[in-house]
């Protein structure tokens, strides 16, 4: 499989993430986070549950809405302008834990609603590009099924079609693997191995260790809402820098 | 012999086949005190009126005992002889299968054959179905008079509608079933894709229907051509043109501006051609009855009602930015003490305690901005979608009834005659609009959040997310729900009798003073209930397919 790349980027990075902090009513769930993504990097995020990794990636396409702080994508920085986030939304594609795909419409009709309304694109182009991603994520025909007609490694490659269909130039996945049976896994897992190599800028909150280590340029540990440790993914599992760090990787990988 | 022991024995366990007296007592008597309570105060029940039926009617109810002991005689043998025929065996299973079961099945027996004797008696054996019986002395004593559904079907279909208007009527009637017709030819799924430009001008034509029943039905009065009018809708629709294309909703094109622009001009002069013209003169509404009312009424709320609920649940689930307390409490103090400065004397003059305590009403103000600033964050649009809710909720349909008609004089310049059919409308409407919100808000909370954010992730904004993505989901699970409330206004729509109007049910009182019909109810109730069971049961049929048709790919 050959995947097409994301549109050029012409900044330094595309991630600029400064001091931001994020409240859910008392409780703080970012507590400082800083980060530069340049384009083309590949990130996996990793921590205990409650670190506020989810949180951190919604930021980015203002699922959430940070308090404090700066986020700047692609040169555009996420503000109350609706029409800042709506230019940021179309430029960052997510995928889900549990996939989210629209059950009353068909899969082909998942794919192409975003392009045609959003991007404002005729409905045979979009068609034509929804059948080339599905046909790289591997299922062209089950084009014209409904979501609930396929398994959930078929969902999930849905998910990611439907997202790159809108041409992102990044990508975030939000623990894309962790409602799948283990023999579903790997399906979604080679997808995001290819994306990865053609030059997406991604962002991956993940258990999957094989993955971060083999794909990932660099690891971020996050617990209590900051940023512990930042590593290659070979000194990280190896040489970890932190103590948190270590006893999270303890746990883990003697379970 | 040995058999017969071994039956025995197996129903010691279980008591499926075979026949045991004690555990055939204890099952349907012995049980439970109350188990024989039970069966004594049916019994009773059904031995007091079986004797008054024998009284009243000896032959019938002897067949039916008779019958009953056959059937009773029949399970037991079958019991006995362990094997059943088809009929014994359905009578066991089904009408005879315990004590108090088969007490019950007397019992209902019985009132079923009073029944079905009583109705053939009335409706047929002693009944006339002359349409021309002409005075109140030539109906049966103790049968229908059919005849007065065929002798004042005028009445019924229309009211007092002159004669010299039916043929409208009986268009608009054939274009609504027309429309129907094509509609469900040409949305057969074999045609669907080869006549677009077909369902085009149909779904054209659906949006203008109610503009053409207005016509056939209303008529259009003869006018002067209004060309400030003309002008200011050009305008109106310019501005909205500019203000979408501005907001990137609709692409510009040359084709698109000129048919805005044209559009008013051009129906505006249909609609003037049509009044200046004797084909359509104007019908006095208040004239509208019978079935013709109700399907009016009850159509135009149906349709109003729904679009108007789902806006009013989106406001009331609205989060959009609150104005902020420091706007709120000035402006509701400032409001306050202008109300007290501009209506001073009145404690003064109050008579009473209930008029003294009126004369702090602006207070309420303030009240109404805790509400809006406490309970809705300052987010006015919830705030007052929520209130409108509450508010149309906890009235009286008849009330609003009686307030449309009333009030509906307030909103116009003084003199104005306004028809009763469209102050009913309106209230009915804003009435059926309250909880169809109500049932439609509990379609969106059932939405997944995930449904939400998907949509927000691929740069849906909200119009878009709503009506691709949220409300075809939620639409469609309140569909029996919707249904239901349709059918219920389809029902009560005969409420607006109670303010004078002569629906169809209204109409009843109208037939039944005519000397000669006089003192005629019961056929109409019936033939009556019989339209209004008809009509529900369409509609229920109708989402039933509906909903089996949507559920494709449900998971």
């Amino acid at each position: 499989m050959e995947f097409e790349g994301p549109a050029p980027s012409f900044v330094d990075e595309i991630i600029i993430v400064e001091n931001v902090h994020k409240w859910f009513g008392e409780f703080e769930a970012l507590r400082g986070v800083d980060l530069r993504v340049k384009p083309g990097e590949v990130i996996v995020i990793i921590g205990p549950s409650g670190s506020g990794k989810s949180t951190f990636i919604r930021c980015l396409n203002r699922l959430e809405e940070h308090q404090e702080g700066r986020i700047i994508i692609d040169g555009t920085e996420l503000s109350h302008d609706i029409r800042n986030i709506q230019e940021v939304r179309r430029e960052v594609g997510m995928v889900f834990q549990q996939f989210n795909l629209f059950p009353h419409l068909t899969v082909l009709d998942n794919i192409t609603l975003a392009p045609i309304n959003v991007r404002k694109w005729s409905r045979d182009r979009a068609e034509e590009v929804a059948m080339k991603w599905l046909t790289r994520v591997g299922i062209p025909e089950q084009a014209n099924k409904y979501p609930g007609q396929l398994s959930g490694g078929q969902q999930q490659r849905v998910a990611i079609a439907r997202t790159l269909s809108m041409q992102p130039k990044i990508l975030l996945f939000d623990e894309p693997t962790s409602a799948l049976d283990p023999e579903m896994i790997k399906e979604v897992l080679d997808v995001m191995r290819d994306l990865a190599k053609s030059g997406y800028t991604i962002l991956a909150v993940t258990h999957e260790m094989g993955f971060a280590r083999e794909v990932s340029d660099r690891i971020i540990f996050m617990d209590a809402g900051k940023i512990v440790e930042e590593n290659t993914p070979e000194d990280f599992y190896n040489n970890p820098k932190e103590e948190r760090t270590r006893l999270f990787l303890q746990q883990i990988l003697h379970h | 012999m040995t058999t017969h022991t071994e039956t025995t024995t197996q129903n010691e366990t279980s008591t499926g086949r075979g026949f045991n007296w004690q555990y055939f007592l204890q099952d349907n008597l012995t049980g439970s005190w109350h188990q024989m309570l039970i069966v004594l105060v049916l019994a009773v029940i059904t031995g007091v009126y079986a004797y008054g039926q024998f009284q009243e009617s000896p032959t019938s109810t002897i067949v039916v005992f008779v019958i009953w002991l056959l059937g009773i005689f029949m399970v037991i043998s079958g019991e006995f002889r362990k094997r059943h025929t088809n009929l014994s065996r359905w009578l066991k299973n089904n009408l005879l299968s315990s004590i108090s079961n088969t007490i019950l099945t007397l019992f209902l027996f019985l009132i079923l054959v009073n029944a079905v004797v009583g109705i053939a008696n009335w409706g047929f054996i002693n009944a006339t179905f002359d349409p021309a019986l002409t005075a109140p002395e030539l109906q049966p004593e103790d049968g229908a008079t059919w005849g007065v559904i065929v002798g004042a079907r005028k009445l019924l279909a229309t009211g007092v509608l002159g004669p010299e208007y039916s043929w409208r009527v009986w268009t608009a009637v054939f274009y609504i079933l027309g429309m129907w017709l094509i509609t469900y030819i040409v949305s057969r799924p074999a045609l669907k894709e080869n006549l677009r430009i077909v369902r085009n001008v149909i779904n054209g034509l659906w949006i203008l229907s109610p503009v053409i029943l207005y016509i056939f039905l209303a008529g259009v009065p003869n006018s002067p051509y209004n060309i400030q009018g003309t002008l200011t809708g050009i305008v109106v629709l310019l501005a909205i043109y500019v203000l979408l294309w501005w907001q990137k909703v609709i692409p510009f094109s040359w084709t698109s501006l000129i048919g805005t622009t044209a559009i008013w001009p051009v129906l505006y002069s249909i609609w003037w051609a049509i009044g200046n013209n004797e084909f359509f003169p104007p019908i006095n509404v208040d004239e509208w009855g019978g079935f013709l009312l109700t399907m009016i009424i009850a159509s135009s709320v149906i349709v109003l009602s729904l679009p108007l609920g789902m806006v009013l649940a989106l406001a009331r689930q609205s989060d959009v930015f609150g104005i902020p307390a420091w706007i709120i409490w000035p402006a509701a103090i400032g409001a306050t003490a202008w109300g007290f400065t501009t209506t001073p004397g009145l404690l003064e003059t109050s008579r009473n305690i209930a008029e003294q305590a009126l004369s702090f009403w602006p207070l309420f103000i303030l009240g109404i901005a805790y509400l809006i600033h406490r309970m809705f964050k300052g987010n006015m649009v919830a705030g007052a979608s929520t209130m409108f809710i509450e508010l149309v909720r906890s009235v009286p349909l008849i009330t609003l009834l009686f307030m449309g008609i009333n009030m509906a004089p307030f909103f116009f310049a003084t003199g104005t005659s306004i028809p009763k059919p469209w102050p009913v409308i309106v209230g009915y409407t804003l009435f059926a609009a309250a909880y169809s919100a109500e049932t439609i808000r509990g379609g969106l909370q059932a939405i997944p959040n995930g449904q939400y954010e998907a949509a927000d992730a691929l740069g849906f904004n909200t119009m878009q997310k709503m009506r691709f993505i949220i409300l075809p989901q939620a639409l469609r699970i309140v569909i029996p729900a919707i249904v239901g409330e349709f059918i219920g206004a389809f029902k009560s729509s005969s409420l607006v009798s109670i303010v004078g109007l002569f629906d169809f049910l209204g109409i009843n009182r109208v037939i039944s003073s005519n000397p000669q019909w006089l003192g005629l109810r019961l056929e109409l109730y019936v033939f009556m209930g019989l339209v209004y069971f008809l009509g529900s049961f369409i509609m229920s049929s109708y989402s039933r397919r509906l909903e089996a048709q949507l559920g494709v790919g449900e998971r």
